[in-house]
């Protein structure tokens, strides 16, 4: 009986139901936007790190079956070993990628905290310059194949690391270790120096247990080193370091990027401010690190995402591509026109311009691509509902 | 002997009077011909008449009134039902808003807000509607056109991932044009 005055004026019962409606549904829109987005993958990601600590307590099982928690040891002092000890020679690292097999060559020497390092591709064609990399604090996350203080760490809560005894590699006494998954099957083999526990060699296999990756010192020398390749530090080769205290603090002169020590409150910041950054990749790669640095095309954001053995390198700049890259070869994967260069992948989507580095599977790679904004027409209801969350934001007295 | 002729239409019509009547009657009384016309004449007319007779229903003209006027009374819905039982609800039925029986004084200065509602509702809808789908285009300010600096990202990369950092394999600058 209430609602018959209402029926009898249909206007004040339309305008009542706008009233309600139109801000009901921006404050839905603007609920479900970067933030909602944001919270949800927060919310994934919680759930994923639950899962993974599901699995790690099966791999905690797994690791005292195989009476093993000496594998994870020595990769630890395999990391420190790589940063302390004086090292030089040629690294040989082959690796599978969307486009194809790489494979490059480096000529590296390491003492007292600086490295030195130069690449070429295996036909020479092309090398970097040589650059210095200072590990002025000691808390440098380098390291050789991927065995840095840092990844061990990840790899510690993702993989049973296990002892398999000794062996030798590029001439010299090895003690290998070898990375097991959940299901026990093999994910990657190590050779550790015996004698000074630097690492000699590591595969990587993928989930059928193809080998996808190798890198190992085809000549390496320790201890009284001749002078690094190239160019000196002081002669002009290029400098890179990283400052690893202090959220965004500032880096030694000469460096590049500033480390930033809360890397997920950083996404959630820079999400609600129209950013797309997730915090977890497929493959059950979780974010671990992050750092900022300034271009002349303005801010460029290094996103580090790994479990220990797979690193996805994902930097984030707004814009657009300039133009059609040259020596970018044009790869189409599921969901993304990309362009590809060795095992660097780029791409624009969403206003900002995606460049990926990854030593990773290539199915992980293409899974990773496919979860990151790309560019697509939104159509008629895809841009109403973008104007709305633009409406929204503006409307928002707490933005 | 001359015969009534147009005379008759006038008689039956009674549109004739004093010495006309007369010899018009004394007329019909004396010849066949005529009296037999002026029947065929009253004949014709009274079919005429009922072609256009209406039935005078009271309740049939109470309800025309009823309707032509803005105050009548309209019979309720089971007043009519009622009539139609009876078999006097033969007239047409009345398919207005049950509103308009009562409208009084009072309801043209409420039609004319529940316009203005409309319209303004009408006005409010298609204006936030098109300023989403305004705010909804790729516009707004200019993109920086980018060019990623590769051998910088690839030597960040290797550090963090304790690799060595991969050669350049393009032949792109590093450099950063703005629109």
């Amino acid at each position: 009986m209430l609602a018959m005055p209402a029926l009898r004026r249909p206007g004040l019962l339309i305008s009542a139901v706008v009233a309600i409606t139109v801000p009901g549904v921006l404050a839905i829109v603007a609920w479900l936007g970067p933030d909602h987005t944001a919270a949800r993958a927060t919310a994934f990601a919680g759930a994923g790190a639950r899962e993974a600590a599901t699995g790690s307590g099966e791999l905690y099982d797994y690791a005292e079956t195989a009476q093993d928690g000496m594998g994870i040891q020595l990769l630890g002092e395999s990391a420190a070993a790589g940063l302390a000890v004086s090292y030089q020679g040629v690294e040989l690292l082959a690796q599978s990628g969307v486009a194809g097999q790489d494979t490059i060559v480096s000529d590296v020497w390491h003492s007292g905290g600086v490295t030195v390092t130069q690449t070429s591709d295996a036909a020479m064609l092309t090398g970097t310059q040589p650059y210095v990399s200072y590990d002025v604090d000691n808390h440098s996350p380098e390291g050789v194949f991927g065995v840095t203080k840092t990844l061990v760490s990840l790899l510690g809560q993702h993989y049973v690391a296990v002892y398999q005894g000794t062996g030798s590699a590029v001439g010299r006494p090895a003690l290998i270790v070898e990375l097991h998954r959940a299901d026990g099957s093999l994910a990657a083999r190590f050779w550790l120096d015996k004698q000074t526990m630097v690492p000699l060699r590591r595969e990587v296999f993928d989930t059928s247990a193809r080998l996808i990756s190798e890198e190992a010192f085809v000549q390496v020398q320790f201890g009284a080193l001749t002078k690094p390749p190239g160019p000196t530090a002081a002669s002009g080769a290029k400098a890179s370091a990283k400052a690893s205290a202090g959220g965004g603090a500032a880096t030694p002169s000469g460096s590049d990027w500033s480390a930033v020590t809360a890397p997920a409150q950083l996404l959630a910041g820079l999400n609600k401010q129209g950013w797309r950054l997730p915090v977890s990749l497929p493959g059950g790669l979780p974010l671990y690190s992050a750092a900022r640095s300034t271009t002349a095309g303005g801010q460029v954001l290094d996103l580090g995402y790994s479990d220990g053995l797979s690193v996805v390198s994902l930097f984030v700049q707004r814009g657009t591509l300039a133009q059609r890259p040259a020596g970018w070869q044009q790869v189409s994967l599921p969901g993304h026109q990309v362009y590809v260069a060795g095992h660097s992948i780029m791409w624009a989507g969403g206003g900002f311009v995606y460049t990926m580095l990854a030593d990773a599977p290539p199915l992980v790679v293409t899974q990773v691509v496919a979860s990151l904004p790309q560019n697509t027409a939104p159509g008629f209801f895809g841009r109403i509902m973008r104007g709305f969350r633009r409406l929204a934001a503006v409307a928002d007295p707490f933005h | 002997m001359t015969h009534l002729g147009e005379q008759i239409s006038a008689l039956i019509d009674g549109e004739l009077t004093g010495s006309e009547l007369d010899r018009a009657n004394a007329h019909l009384a004396a010849c066949e011909r005529c009296r037999a016309e002026a029947a065929e004449m009253r004949q014709l007319k009274r079919a005429l008449r009922a072609l256009f007779e209406v039935d005078g229903d009271d309740d049939l003209t109470g309800r025309l009134l009823a309707m032509a006027g803005p105050g009548g009374p309209v019979p309720s819905r089971q007043d009519r039902r009622e009539q139609y039982r009876r078999g006097r609800g033969k007239g047409p039925r009345d398919k207005r808003p049950r509103d308009r029986g009562r409208r009084d004084d009072g309801d043209a200065p409420r039609s004319r807000a529940r316009y203005v509602v409309w319209s303004a509702v009408s006005l409010f809808v298609v204006g936030i509607g098109a300023a989403a789908f305004s705010m909804g285009g790729g516009g707004g300010a200019p993109a920086p056109k980018i060019t990623p600096q590769l051998e910088m990202f690839s030597v960040e990369h290797a550090i963090v991932s304790g690799t060595v950092p991969e050669p350049d394999q393009t032949t792109a600058g590093a450099s950063v044009t703005r629109p």
